[in-house]
């Protein structure tokens, strides 16, 4: 039996005691109203002890009633070793994924752990940097709820807000527990849409609030017990810092994407030339063609087989020039990264074709050396076809003081290993000297006179962020061999 | 008379095929070529012809066919083509005597136009290439002695001062002069002039 039950059992039994054994005066209140003048002394015990009883009764029903609501309402010692496991698995999930694993484990764990603790709505709140908006980014609702993630404006709630903002836990198993002032809005926010209890705690990291992770319960209250509240923390720092890590993560990725776009506009400047060919050949046999059927209507011709085929070479030669202006506009795609299943030779192919008429011009032999029926690899057409890219143009570049008939630039692809697909550019230049072969890669290092210094450094991070690395390697014959290297998507477990 | 032929040399075949057709429709005939190598393999034809070259191909280049036909020796007059403007590069190719430098995409009648200026170009040059050869055929036929006075008669010396100038007497030199006038096949003076001056414009550009 609980102490409190026991303490009020006792408070009674001293109370009836005391009323029956000690016959009591009137108290002096009563003296100056009507039940004193009576004179009848006797009645006074009964009264007050009649009342004494009723309170108690009324007050120990109350009593009763509440602590099996609350027993009810506590999780079993089973449903609390359960959260407990739940909990240290998250954190061991959470230590392990990024990027964009991020977003489906957060909600995979809110789900969980809204499952396991019964409530009914769970969702996590990003601040912005400056503190001026707030945004649901996860949340799980339990079936036949109906709320919305979006029910609750922040400005619904602004008490709440405020606390969590403040770095402060917010916790009710009943609305009647908000202060009734201060919280007068999110009351009523909270009793509209039916939530009766809450819990949520702000998310720290290096003691800025970037967020908060809240669970409710609809229609029950609930007692939110303090071992709990602490675990929720443990949670939230897990959460918190899972979040700021991809915030990092993602503000890397943006400016490694902005970088890389200059790069490629600044080496679609050094192709102009080589695109202004591609572009020119189509059209230069597109008007021919045309101008050659206007001749030969002109002059009369009434056998339209052969206008016929010109028009057909005509089409032809207008898709040709299309798809050289979608290739440049694909390359020059500015934007998020798109990871796909990619054909590492095929790509190499693509751009061995932006850079042909380029090689032309330059007077190089372009070979291709591409082994078949490679495993394909996950990545970023654009940015890995940028990498490919700059190598060949940095190949084509290290070529210029060559004799014509040494300007040879080979491109092979072929397995290292049993998950791994190499590129290899090798040009036959003027080669690095051993002891720049890894200053090629740092930043602003470069040797060309209108040379930006990024393009290797870009080309570096492009590979190790699809998981791989790009080297360079002088070549006994002379030149120099730039290779990186691609994880292939492994198969089915 | 055969229908002038066009050789049209460009890396790419849907501009070979295009070009061709548009110079069929002008009355010409068309043999087209992937590349100089190819071209450089066909025999030299002495027909009325010209060439349509693009500037920049895999392997040699527009220039590089220019070059090694004039080193040959060979007449062939050349309308080069080309994908960008490079300024130095047709005035290059101009110098050495290109009919025209025209950018692509060209409008038929400017090649059309400067195609008619090629074969006629070729067949003048075909022409004097061929009247020098005779010329000098003829000049081969002279004796060192009727070469000298002949190389003084057309200066305008007169006899007697070819004579004292070689040392010999006038008599002789008159037998010599009818001698080179006789080889030479010149009917004057003037005409003997003239076949010496065509003759060695060639000898001096040579």
């Amino acid at each position: 039996m609980s102490s409190s039950l026991l303490l009020w059992r006792r408070a009674c039994l001293a109370l009836l005691a005391l009323l029956w054994a000690v016959p009591s005066p009137p108290p002096a209140w009563a003296a100056a109203h009507d039940l004193g003048r009576s004179g009848d002394w006797g009645v006074w015990p009964a009264v007050v002890g009649a009342a004494l009883v009723v309170a108690l009764a009324l007050l120990g029903i109350r009593l009763v009633r509440e602590r099996a609501a609350r027993r009810r309402a506590e999780l079993s010692l089973g449903e609390r070793l359960r959260f407990e496991t739940l909990l240290s698995e998250q954190v061991a999930t959470f230590s392990r994924v990024s990027g964009a694993d991020v977003d489906p484990a957060i909600q995979r764990a809110l789900r969980r752990i809204a499952d396991s603790l019964s409530v009914d709505w769970g969702n996590l709140t990003e601040y912005s940097d400056d503190n001026q908006t707030a945004r649901v980014t996860h949340w799980w609702v339990a079936e036949g709820v109906g709320l919305q993630p979006s029910a609750i404006g922040f400005e619904e709630i602004p008490w709440v807000v405020t606390r969590l903002r403040r770095g402060e836990l917010v916790r009710f198993s009943t609305t009647d527990e908000l202060p009734a002032g201060e919280a007068a809005v999110d009351r009523q926010t909270y009793r509209r849409l039916g939530i009766k209890s809450q819990v949520a705690v702000p998310l720290t990291v290096e003691g800025e609030v970037v967020g908060a992770l809240a669970f409710s319960t609809v229609g029950t209250e609930r007692v939110w017990r303090d071992e709990f509240v602490q675990r929720l923390h443990l949670l939230g720092d897990v959460f918190a810092n899972t979040l700021s890590r991809r915030r990092s993560e993602m503000e890397g990725q943006r400016l490694l994407q902005d970088l890389a776009h200059v790069g490629r506009v600044s080496t679609m400047g050094e192709l102009t030339a080589s695109l202004a060919h591609e572009l020119n050949q189509p059209l230069t046999a597109i008007l021919s063609n045309a101008q050659a059927a206007q001749r030969i209507l002109d002059a009369g011709a009434t056998d339209l087989a052969e206008i016929r085929e010109i028009l057909a070479d005509i089409v032809e030669d207008d898709k040709r020039a299309g798809e050289v202006i979608q290739r440049l506009r694909g390359f020059l795609r500015k934007g998020q990264l798109e990871f796909s299943t990619l054909d590492v030779g095929e790509l190499v192919r693509q751009v061995a074709r932006l850079v042909g008429s380029d090689a032309i011009i330059r007077n190089v032999v372009v070979r291709l050396d591409l082994a078949i029926g490679l495993p394909p690899v996950r990545g970023d057409r654009v940015q890995l076809q940028q990498v490919v890219l700059n190598l060949l143009m940095n190949g084509l570049d290290a070529m210029r003081e060559c004799d014509a008939g040494e300007r040879t630039l080979v491109l092979r692809t072929f397995m290292a290993g049993p998950a791994r697909v190499v590129v290899a550019v090798t040009d036959s230049g003027v080669g690095i000297k051993e002891a720049d072969l890894e200053q090629v890669f740092h930043a602003f290092y470069t040797t060309k006179p209108d040379g930006l210094g990024m393009g290797l450094a870009i080309a570096r991070s492009i590979v190790e962020a699809h998981g791989g690395q790009l080297d360079a390697t002088r070549n006994p014959e002379g030149g120099t061999t730039f290779s990186f290297t691609l994880p292939t998507i492994k198969g089915p477990a | 008379m055969a229908a002038p032929l066009v050789f049209l040399v460009d890396d790419d075949a849907s501009v070979r095929k295009s070009l061709a057709r548009l110079v069929k429709t002008a009355g010409y005939e068309a043999e087209l070529f992937a590349s100089v190598r190819d071209f450089l393999a066909r025999a030299p034809y002495d027909g009325p012809c010209c060439l349509v070259l693009d500037v920049r191909m895999p392997g040699l280049t527009g220039l590089d066919l220019q070059e090694a036909l004039r080193v040959a020796g060979q007449h062939l007059a050349i309308v080069f083509i080309t994908g960008h403007r490079d300024v130095p590069v047709s005035v290059k190719a101009m110098k050495a005597g290109a009919v025209d430098f025209l950018t692509k995409p060209v409008d038929a009648e400017t090649l059309l136009g400067a195609i008619r200026q090629a074969v006629a170009r070729t067949l003048t040059d075909r022409r004097r290439q061929a009247r020098v050869t005779e010329i000098r055929g003829r000049i081969a036929t002279l004796t060192p002695r009727e070469a000298a006075v002949f190389a003084l008669v057309v200066t305008g010396m007169l006899n007697k001062q070819i004579g004292a100038e070689l040392g010999i007497a006038e008599k002789t030199v008159k037998v010599h002069r009818a001698r080179v006038m006789e080889k030479m096949q010149a009917g004057s003076l003037a005409e003997l002039v003239r076949l010496a001056d065509e003759g060695s414009v060639i000898a001096a550009g040579s």
